[in-house]
């Protein structure tokens, strides 16, 4: 049983607003702008928008990494500003890179060990990730020695170690094969189960569909759409009917109803529902 | 709830940075130096007896110098850049590490390369002037029996007379002001890298200051004394200020005449560096704190 | 921006404060001798760019190893001129090495006075006026060690020997050779500057190489034959009465070995 939501939420951000200086004769560069959005404990947000829309900065923000120029972030109640906010936070960066001289335990060790984890409880918990994420057989190797899929992995591996009540991902399937980005995507839907909350952002719209219930999307360093994912793609004077084994009997007859019991409404179109060329690839896949 | 600073994290990231400077095969210079304070030890024969051990002693300790100053500047100023770049730098700081403790963790990893680099070279050219003095030893006491003036005094003369230019310990505190110098210099570079924009414009300056520092006797000097006008004065007033004495740590050259190092000596030096040491990590903070990553 | 100005006052307000404990420190190390008096500005001249460079940051005495191996070198070409530049630089490098004081006057002294004594290339006037004036900067260049050193056993040694081997100048000797006594404790040093007493025409130092010879003479393990013999040769010139002279020496009898060759 998942822990029941506290009213705080899990990340808030007020008004943000972040000017990027730039040298002498360049114009500053405003990446965000009055922008507020929240992330309420146990759920999965996910943060949408063209490249440059701000959502890396925004993230940044959250993390603490970049300052304000003005606004305000949070994460369960205390200022991004704050070192002690991150101690619930775990991050897994756009293209992670490690320290190319250790090994995957050595970095989660190290990784550990600035979360002030320490001793027998770090090392089992190291192992833990390593065996979630598949690294264990990797795990002696230099992560110079990495694949971009590995490299991914052991970033997600070290953003759990600490058990972070919230998780932030940026472009967690970036480079990732559909089997890989499906698992990720399973292991999200396994953190909401555990209530942890999630803020995601993600180019394939398709999985930010299937596991995100909020979507807030940006553009131009502003919030342009925001709310809950069904309300949002419902597409709401629409209704959807798949059959399978069909005669085109059956069809005629639908289609005559429609057209005579209707009231208004109108058949938009019909025809064999496509697959997708993933569930095409997950077939083989999974032979 | 946690201290305003974690010992433990400090240290971590401390061992990080001196494994991943050993991995980058740092210490091949160790090697280096070992051949050139052999070389060093048994070159020249033609000069007598003292010279020799004199001209050992001086290159070693040139050798040692150059190598700690090099390292210091060098080693410190890939550290930020490569973090940065890399953005490992990102993957640490969203961890609950406060942005000083990680300056401290780079500060300290460079210390400990450094020292127990100096250590190691200590070890090593001990080793080779020991050996040299026996052997300068063993000759001497040959040329008096040769002579047929080996009286027992006359034994113990030479024997006290070479061994105040062989090994002693007074040797080891001239390694320790070394030591003094290159801390100076590597936190000098870390306050640099703070806010320079790259790795070649970091070690530029700092070699810079570094050198200016060497000469910072003759400038206050001149800024006191000289018949310079007064932009001069101010120039070289703003020169002494803002550039570290080096010339403190030299004692160097008088310790290898035999010269002693008093406590009161190493507790100047020892002074003089943790100022530096402090201060200019402050000023790292400052710049560091808030710099757009 | 209001970091950066925080971080400059930091700075400048440290380099303010540690001006006063630079200053302190450099004094206390050069009254100590842990640091020698600053480097001259006219030693730029003769030192290349980077020797005088090396010789600021802190290798100053490798420097000064170079330019006396540099010295040797000349000595082997046998340029005088340039062994005694080179030494003097060496000198102004490591001032508080005697070593190199000690070197660089038996350079003059010694092996430049003996050669130009030896050329055959000029005249005999010259040939003598050459060979003096480079005595005599040997001991130029002693006594200007010896105000870096005026302790230094070695240095009034060597400066002794030359006033006595070199320059004939036995009442010069007599006083570096009482200041090696005076240092050393050595009583051998006593009786060598009395014997460089009695070398000179004064009748005022005879008087007081005799107090310091009898003196000695008085201990049995002190009397060697160049104490006999410089004793009876004062005693003559100062007119001792025969109750207190010394005993005759008596004949050495060597050590007789009586050959017994086998009869015939």
């Amino acid at each position: 049983m998942p822990a029941p939501a506290s009213s705080i939420p899990a990340v808030t951000v007020e008004n943000l607003t972040k000017v990027f200086k730039a040298g002498l004769g360049k114009a500053p560069f405003t990446a965000v702008s009055n922008l507020s959005l929240t992330v309420n404990d146990g759920e999965v947000y996910g943060l949408i928008g063209p490249n440059g829309c701000g959502k890396s900065t925004t993230m940044k923000a959250i993390l603490g990494l970049v300052t304000p120029t003005s606004g305000r972030t949070s994460v369960f109640g205390k200022p991004s500003t704050q070192v002690e906010s991150r101690r619930d936070v775990g991050f897994l960066p756009e293209n992670p890179y490690f320290y190319k001289h250790l090994n995957g335990m050595e970095t989660l060790l190290f990784y550990g060990r600035l979360c002030s984890m320490k001793g027998a409880e770090l090392k089992d918990r190291a192992k833990e990730m390593l065996a979630l994420t598949g690294l264990e057989d990797a795990a002696d190797r230099r992560v110079s020695g990495y694949s971009k899929g590995m490299l991914q992995r052991l970033g997600l591996a070290q953003a759990l170690l600490h058990q972070p009540r919230l998780v932030v991902l940026d472009e967690p399937t970036a480079g990732v094969d559909p089997a890989g980005s499906r698992k990720i995507r399973d292991l999200i839907l396994g953190f909401r189960e555990q209530g942890i909350t999630v803020l995601v952002t993600s180019h394939l719209l398709e999985q930010m569909q299937e596991v995100c219930d909020r979507i807030g999307i940006m553009g131009h360093g502003q919030m342009v759409r925001e709310g809950r994912l069904d309300d949002l793609i419902a597409v709401e004077n629409e209704t959807e009917l798949v059959l399978s084994d069909a005669s085109p009997e059956l069809l005629a007859e639908i289609r005559a109803l429609i057209e005579s019991k209707g009231s208004g409404a109108r058949l938009v179109r019909s025809g064999h529902p496509r697959t997708t060329l993933e569930k095409l690839f997950l077939e083989v896949a999974d032979k | 709830m946690t201290l305003p600073f974690s010992i433990p994290r400090i240290w971590t990231l401390a061992t990080a940075t001196v494994t991943q400077l050993l991995r980058m095969k740092i210490m091949a210079f160790l090697l280096v130096f070992s051949v050139i304070v052999v070389a060093a030890g048994f070159a020249f024969p033609v000069m007598n007896p003292e010279q020799q051990l004199k001209f050992l002693k001086d290159v070693s300790f040139g050798a040692l110098q150059l190598f700690s100053v090099v390292i210091a500047v060098c080693a410190t100023a890939l550290l930020l850049p490569r973090d940065l770049e890399d953005r490992t730098l990102y993957t640490i700081l969203s961890k609950p590490v406060p942005r000083f403790e990680y300056l401290l963790g780079k500060l300290l990893g460079v210390l400990i390369l450094i020292g127990a680099g100096l250590l190691l070279m200590d070890i090593a050219f001990s080793a080779v002037l020991w050996l040299r003095e026996k052997l300068v030893l063993a000759q001497s006491v040959a040329a008096l029996k040769a002579e047929g003036t080996a009286t027992a005094e006359s034994i113990a003369q030479v024997e006290a007379f070479v061994g105040k230019q062989g090994l002693t310990w007074n040797l080891h505190l001239g390694v320790v002001a070394i030591f003094f110098k290159a801390a100076v210099i590597t936190a000098l570079t870390l306050m640099i890298s703070c806010f320079a924009s790259s790795t070649l414009f970091t070690i530029v300056i700092s070699f810079l200051i570094t050198i200016a520092g060497h000469g910072q006797g003759l400038i206050r000097e001149y800024f006191l004394t000289g018949h310079a006008g007064w932009f001069k004065k101010l120039l070289s007033a703003l020169l002494a200020v803002v550039t570290p004495d080096m010339g403190v740590f030299d004692i160097v050259d008088n310790v290898i005449n035999g010269e002693l190092v008093t406590l009161a000596a190493l507790g100047f030096m020892a002074a003089i560096a943790s100022a530096y040491l402090v201060g200019y990590s402050v000023v790292s903070h400052l710049l560091f704190v808030e710099k757009e990553l | 921006m209001k970091r950066r100005l925080q971080a400059l006052v930091v700075l400048l307000i440290l380099g303010a404060a540690k001006l006063p404990l630079e200053e302190t420190a450099t004094q206390h190390f050069r009254t100590t001798g842990l640091l020698s008096a600053p480097l001259s500005l006219s030693l730029r001249e003769n030192l290349s760019q980077m020797g005088f460079a090396a010789s600021l940051g802190g290798l100053r005495s490798l420097v000064a190893t170079i330019t006396y191996l540099r010295a040797y070198r000349e000595w082997e070409n046998v340029n005088w001129a340039k062994v005694d530049g080179l030494l003097q630089l060496t000198t102004s490098l490591q001032p508080m090495y005697s070593n190199y004081w000690d070197e660089a006057s038996w350079h003059m002294a010694y092996n430049a006075a003996s050669y130009y004594e030896n050329d055959e290339k000029v005249n005999a006037f010259v040939r003598e006026k050459l060979a003096k004036e480079h005595v005599q900067r040997g001991i130029a260049i002693l006594l200007e060690g010896l105000r870096y050193l005026p302790d230094d056993v070695r240095l009034w040694n060597s400066l002794a020997e030359i006033y006595e081997r070199r320059s004939k100048e036995p009442r010069q000797a007599a006083v570096a050779y009482l200041q090696v006594y005076r240092l050393t404790g050595n009583n051998r040093y006593a009786r060598f500057a009395a014997y460089q007493y009695v070398q000179t025409t004064d009748p005022e130092l005879w008087k007081k190489a005799y107090e310091l010879l009898r003196a000695a003479y008085e201990k049995k393990s002190q009397r060697t034959p160049s104490l006999i013999e410089n004793l009876k040769t004062l005693e003559e010139r100062l007119n001792i009465p025969l109750m207190k002279r010394i005993p005759d020496p008596r004949p050495k009898i060597e050590n007789a070995t009586i050959e017994v060759k086998p009869g015939r």
